[in-house]
């Protein structure tokens, strides 16, 4: 009887890991030539989120839901709209905030955390972040997507973000899920849906 | 001119006296401790939407709040984005920093923000004595240096605020709003000594 139970879980967990496998050296090859044409072919980006808190001494995760925009080189506007209203723009060397109508900006110069989360969040939201200076980079094949996993090599930014997992449609190369793991093992995990490429933004999208 | 004295004597009085208790009528205690309820329950996640205005600067943050045991509570101040800016547990009377950024590890920075955060969260707090303004029934407690009162409305028997003071001074003021079955909506709280304003808004899902 225990054989059974022992080859059932045998078979469960290898089928689990069927699902995920490493990639190989000449699939990283093809699937970074992807990404760089997608980065090169994509003046535009808008996105619906969803952003998910795990905090492991919360019953519930925190969920924000919100709307995205990405035009080059590198403008971003993340808006939260439930369960309140909240816009960050990064725009050129400028941060504008609009906190439910309270108005402030920050220059990134004066901030080099600023400068580095900036940074991040464009990078990550084209899926742009393959800078094997910064990160040690391991390449994962599922079903319908690749997985990525970036290890932060930075002392000072793996104290905040140990690793950063990135989710890609294997057909397109868009990013669908960004997930950012705390040394602490808790997580903020953002979903995107609806994704259109290169629809006309205005500049006024960017704006306050 | 011999009134002089006497008028110095009574404007330096009056100026040390604590603004808080001026035309109250002190009265016997009439209960040992005095409850804030409105972090007590530990099946609730308390999140709140924080907008932070210090010396005309202004920060957005999320605050969570939870209830752990008995007498522990977790408090993490985070950006929208998810970073953690800070996250510290206290127990009794003790503050454990299980993290804080960096920037923000400084004594002053730190030492305001457990004082702000403990006198939100404290639970069960003993009476020193009792004050009666009419329509409030104030009862101040003890904290080391400082004092708190809790001033609870007769008619509703709601908290509505507490204020922290020095012997002369007040210098933090806490005032809850919008209150349903035991949690407060809305949280202000007020520095006196340091422009500083936190005002609070809970998560609430259309």
């Amino acid at each position: 009887m225990h054989r059974y139970v022992f080859i059932l879980m045998v078979l469960f967990f290898s089928s689990v890991n069927a699902q995920e496998e490493k990639m190989t050296i000449s699939e990283i090859k093809s699937f970074k030539i992807l990404i760089k044409e997608v980065a090169n072919n994509t003046n535009t980006i808008t996105a619906d989120f969803v952003q998910i808190k795990h905090l492991d001494f919360l019953t519930n995760d925190i969920e924000t839901v919100g709307k995205m925009a990405f035009k080059t080189p590198n403008w971003v506007k993340w808006e939260y709209t439930n369960p309140y209203v909240y816009s960050v723009i990064f725009k050129d060397n400028l941060i504008l905030i609009n906190d439910g109508g309270t108005k402030s900006d920050v220059k990134i110069s004066s901030s080099k955390l600023f400068k580095k989360l900036n940074d991040l969040i464009v990078k990550s939201v084209t899926g742009d972040m393959f800078d094997e200076d910064n990160f040690k980079i391991s390449y994962y094949k599922e079903d319908a997507r690749y997985k990525v996993i970036f290890a932060s090599k930075d002392k000072k930014l793996a104290s905040l973000i140990e690793t950063f997992v990135i989710h890609f449609k294997k057909e397109t190369g868009a990013v669908m899920e960004v997930k950012m793991i705390e040394p602490s093992q808790d997580f903020t995990k953002i979903v995107f849906t609806n994704r259109i490429e290169n629809t006309k933004l205005n500049d006024e999208v960017f704006t306050n | 001119m011999r009134y002089l004295p006497i008028s110095i004597l009574f404007l330096l009085i009056t100026s040390c006296s604590l603004q808080t208790t001026k035309n109250l009528i002190v009265i016997d205690a009439s209960k040992i401790e005095v409850e804030n309820p409105y972090f007590s329950n530990t099946n609730t996640d308390y999140v709140y939407k924080a907008k932070i205005d210090i010396y005309g600067k202004n920060f957005g943050g999320i605050l969570i709040i939870k209830k752990t045991e008995d007498n522990s509570h977790r408090v993490v101040f985070m950006t929208e984005f998810g970073n953690k800016l800070f996250d510290f547990l206290f127990e009794n009377d003790r503050v454990i920093k299980n993290f804080i950024i960096e920037e923000l590890d400084k004594k002053f920075i730190v030492n305001t923000l457990q004082n702000d955060f403990k006198l939100l969260v404290s639970q069960k707090n003993k009476v020193a004595s009792q004050y009666d303004s009419g329509q409030e029934d104030i009862y101040k407690t003890i904290d080391d240096k400082q004092f708190n009162f809790y001033f609870i409305n007769k008619k509703s028997s709601i908290l509505d605020k507490i204020v922290s003071t020095s012997k002369t001074k007040e210098k933090v003021e806490v005032l809850f709003s919008n209150i349903e079955s035991e949690i407060a909506n809305t949280i202000l709280i007020h520095h006196k000594n340091i422009k500083l304003n936190i005002a609070l808004e809970i998560f609430k899902k259309d």
